[in-house]
């Protein structure tokens, strides 16, 4: 049996860069200096009629609009599936609503904040919206939601290659989970510009947010932008030697050396603890190439690997890494044609994504 | 032809017993979970009943069989109690459980301790213990926690789908079998009662402060339960390495949504005719060799209207059995699909059909009704499972028996 192929045909971005113009590429770099990174946000309108639009909570907006950016940019408006992710939901609507359990002794509440903060619903009101009747699913799976969701489509591609999924990812930040984790040492005591993550490594990351759309299929579309390869997740690796099994595992199952890759994109986070075991597996096996990081620019959430994917995938189809992610000034070979995506989140979930041109 | 894919073991804890031993038992002499909550603190106990599991965090860490006190959430701590039965029913080695995937389904996770903490968790001045409920909030941490105490390495995955969400979970373990990527999936689903989800439902006005009465003309809402459950399920390959007995099949399943209204049922139940469409279709079986379907049946006025047709209209003259076991356990959301897959199996190899109590009047807009009465000696062949939630997410699952094999 042939390898499946795996056809990403659009996508559309919402982050806390202006990302959601598909023409441009990173044209303007914004700068957080709070340690919390919102997205910056198109105009709604544009994507969303009025009536829903007043009924949707900011990161619904976000991502019904980065949904219909990736629809649009994929030149097919009816997915057969719709499939997202989420680490930690609709937060702000989900604190709102705990707020006023003690805020007013549980006791008239809002159920607005209870409904716009369960888990799937993004994937109910792009299925509601599209009138998408077929496959609908929701991955909660931590710090690899997206990765197993990104399996999932895999699958159901397998069995139909001739469908196509709408994938989407989405985390919102939150200033009481902020607090929260504060305590634990996921984010910075001190504060950063977030441009300077990776200058004095210490504990803590950024906290960001973010929502990524992909349109997947077993056939190429009329604007391809890359081809998913291979994703692969491990929880709590014991040490840098199981993450380094895991990507020869990855390398041989694509018949690809590490020589063979032209980029990487690094999903360290800027914490000096979680981030050791992917700085050994960088030094010891993919140091010689040219490295691209982001959490600079999307902060940390449990969904950021998407961000990652959109960018390798644009690295692809625009031939170009803009200097503000090039992180070691190597140069890339002409043309880039395979991409090697590695993520960590808060040192516990770890995952390789290899994506290459057609 | 897809790989075939068997259940091997099951195991569950809910507000009607710990062990599908203590459940079975319970489903047979028509004992309920219904009562009054003495156990989550909230306003609502007398106002609010539910199906409550009335064993304290203390208790459930003992059952469990984890340290006390060691950060373990009430909906990791039910889930590792019915994984541990479903693990031990299946005879699984500790090379397969390394090797296995596991699956869990959680709306909220451990929203209960942080809800609990909420405020102190929040306050840089204060030191405590509560630190490991940090990120509790997190409904993929409690599919972490039980991977840990049993050493699962082969994949992890939670979903949440609202309602649906452990029939998801069951349907992803065995796609994940069928795709050679595992050969065994513990998949299933775990949830405990919060005041986040008590008061949410409370807002949306679906909660019955009686007893549920699914499909019933006088019905008005559900009960909220909690607990969970696990099926094992196995590859061919793995079973043909073995001489265990598989305990059933999975021969289908169907997903699709509904796409009518963000938490509200179509009338005509459209999602939830094609679900069901779609298992029949991928087992290959035909509507009249259905023998039982255990319903989805909340009893809120919507769920049972919207599902009573889309039955109706797949199964037209031919209606097989049909129950919901809701009134016994409560709904317990996205641990309702795995419970209700574990009574699948308990009818399967019982050869029993457990009533829909509290079923007295009949529903004018149906011609249909559910099974009042305890069935004994039924040859259940196949059975179908319905699990629907919020987001138009409509699931069914079809299990065969493998006796005659």
């Amino acid at each position: 049996m042939n390898k499946p192929v795996y056809y990403i045909n659009g996508v559309g971005s919402i982050s806390p860069q202006r990302t959601f113009n598909n023409d441009e590429f990173l044209p303007e770099i914004s700068s957080y200096i709070e340690n919390k990174l919102d997205c910056v946000l198109p105009e709604f309108k544009d994507y969303i009629n009025p009536i829903q639009l007043r009924r949707l909570s900011r990161m619904l907006r976000a991502g019904l609009s980065a949904a219909i950016i990736c629809l649009r940019d994929s030149n097919n408006q009816q997915p057969d599936g719709i499939i997202t992710s989420t680490g930690d939901g609709f937060l702000r609507d989900t604190n709102k609503f705990l707020n006023e359990i003690f805020e007013f002794n549980e006791k008239q509440l809002t159920p607005t904040y209870f409904m716009q903060g369960t888990h799937n619903a993004l994937a109910g009101l792009v299925a509601l919206t599209l009138k998408c009747k077929g496959y609908n699913n929701t991955y909660v799976t931590s710090g690899l939601a997206f990765e197993t969701s990104l399996h999932d489509a895999m699958m159901q591609l397998n069995a139909d290659p001739d469908k196509t999924f709408l994938l989407g990812a989405l985390d919102e930040r939150d200033d009481a989970q902020y607090k929260i984790h504060l305590r634990t040492d996921n984010y910075k005591k001190e504060k950063i510009n977030s441009r300077s993550l990776f200058d004095n490594p210490t504990r803590g990351t950024l906290q960001g947010e973010g929502t990524c759309f992909f349109s997947l299929s077993g056939q190429p579309g009329s604007n391809v932008w890359g081809l998913l390869k291979d994703v692969k997740v491990i929880h709590k690796p014991e040490n840098a030697n199981e993450i380094r099994s895991a990507l020869h595992e990855v390398l041989t199952a694509n018949d690809l050396r590490a020589d063979q890759l032209d980029v990487l994109v690094n999903g360290v986070s800027g914490d000096v603890i979680h981030d050791q075991l992917l700085a050994e597996i960088v030094e010891t096996e993919l140091s010689f190439l040219p490295e691209v990081r982001f959490k600079h620019l999307c902060g940390e959430y449990c969904t950021a690997s998407s961000f990652g994917l959109w960018l390798g995938l644009s690295i692809l189809k625009k031939q170009v890494i803009p200097a503000s992610v090039l992180f070691n000034g190597k140069k890339p070979k002409n043309p880039i044609k395979h991409v090697l995506l590695l993520n960590q989140y808060f040192g516990r979930n770890y995952s390789f994504i290899l994506i290459s041109s057609c | 032809m897809s790989p075939r894919v068997f259940v091997t073991g099951y195991g569950i804890i809910s507000a009607i017993g710990n062990g599908s031993e203590e459940n079975f038992q319970s489903l047979v002499n028509r004992k309920m979970g219904y009562g009054s909550i003495e156990i989550l603190e909230t306003i609502h106990r007398e106002d609010l009943p539910a199906c409550e599991i009335k064993l304290t965090d203390a208790q459930l860490y003992a059952i469990a069989q984890v340290k006390n006190f060691s950060g373990y959430t009430r909906t990791a701590l039910l889930g590792v109690i019915a994984a541990r039965e479903a693990i031990h029913r299946a005879g699984l080695s500790q090379q397969q459980i390394r090797k296995a995937g596991i699956l869990s389904a959680s709306t909220t996770g451990g929203i209960r301790e942080l809800e609990k903490y909420y405020f102190e968790l929040q306050d840089n001045s204060l030191d405590g213990y509560f630190d490991v409920f940090s990120d509790t909030g997190n409904p993929g941490e409690h599919t972490e926690r039980i991977a840990e105490v049993f050493g699962i390495k082969g994949y992890l995955s939670t979903i949440s789908t609202a309602c649906s969400s452990s029939a998801n979970a069951i349907m992803q373990g065995a796609e994940l079998i069928k795709n050679g990527i595992i050969e065994t999936a513990i998949c299933g689903g775990s949830e405990s009662l919060s005041k986040f989800t008590l008061n949410g439902f409370n807002t949306l006005m679906i909660l019955d402060k009686e007893q549920c009465r699914p499909f019933d003309k006088t019905r008005s809402g559900l009960n909220l339960g909690e607990g969970a459950a696990y099926l094992v399920l196995e590859s061919e390959v793995s079973m043909n390495a073995s001489d265990k007995k598989p305990l059933a099949e999975v021969v289908g399943y169907g997903n699709t949504n509904d796409a009518f209204h963000q938490t509200a049922s179509s009338p005509d139940g459209g999602g939830a005719y094609l679900a069901m469409q779609q298992a029949l279709k991928m087992g290959s079986v035909k509507p009249a060799s259905i023998s039982y379907i255990n319903a989805h049946g909340t009893a809120t006025e919507n769920n049972d209207l919207s599902e009573g047709l889309a039955i109706q209209k797949l199964f037209a003259n031919n209606v097989p059995a049909f129950s919901s076991t809701k009134p016994f356990t409560g709904h317990a959301l996205a641990a309702a699909g795995g419970i209700e897959a574990v009574f699948c199996m308990l009818a399967i190899n019982k050869q029993m059909i457990f009533p829909s109590i509290n079923f007295n009047q009949q529903m004018e807009e149906l011609n249909i009704a559910p099974v009042k009465d305890l069935l004994r000696d039924v040859d259940l062949r196949y059975v179908l499972s319905n699990s629907f939630g919020f987001g138009g997410n409509t699931s069914s699952l079809l299990f065969g028996s493998v006796e005659n094999e």
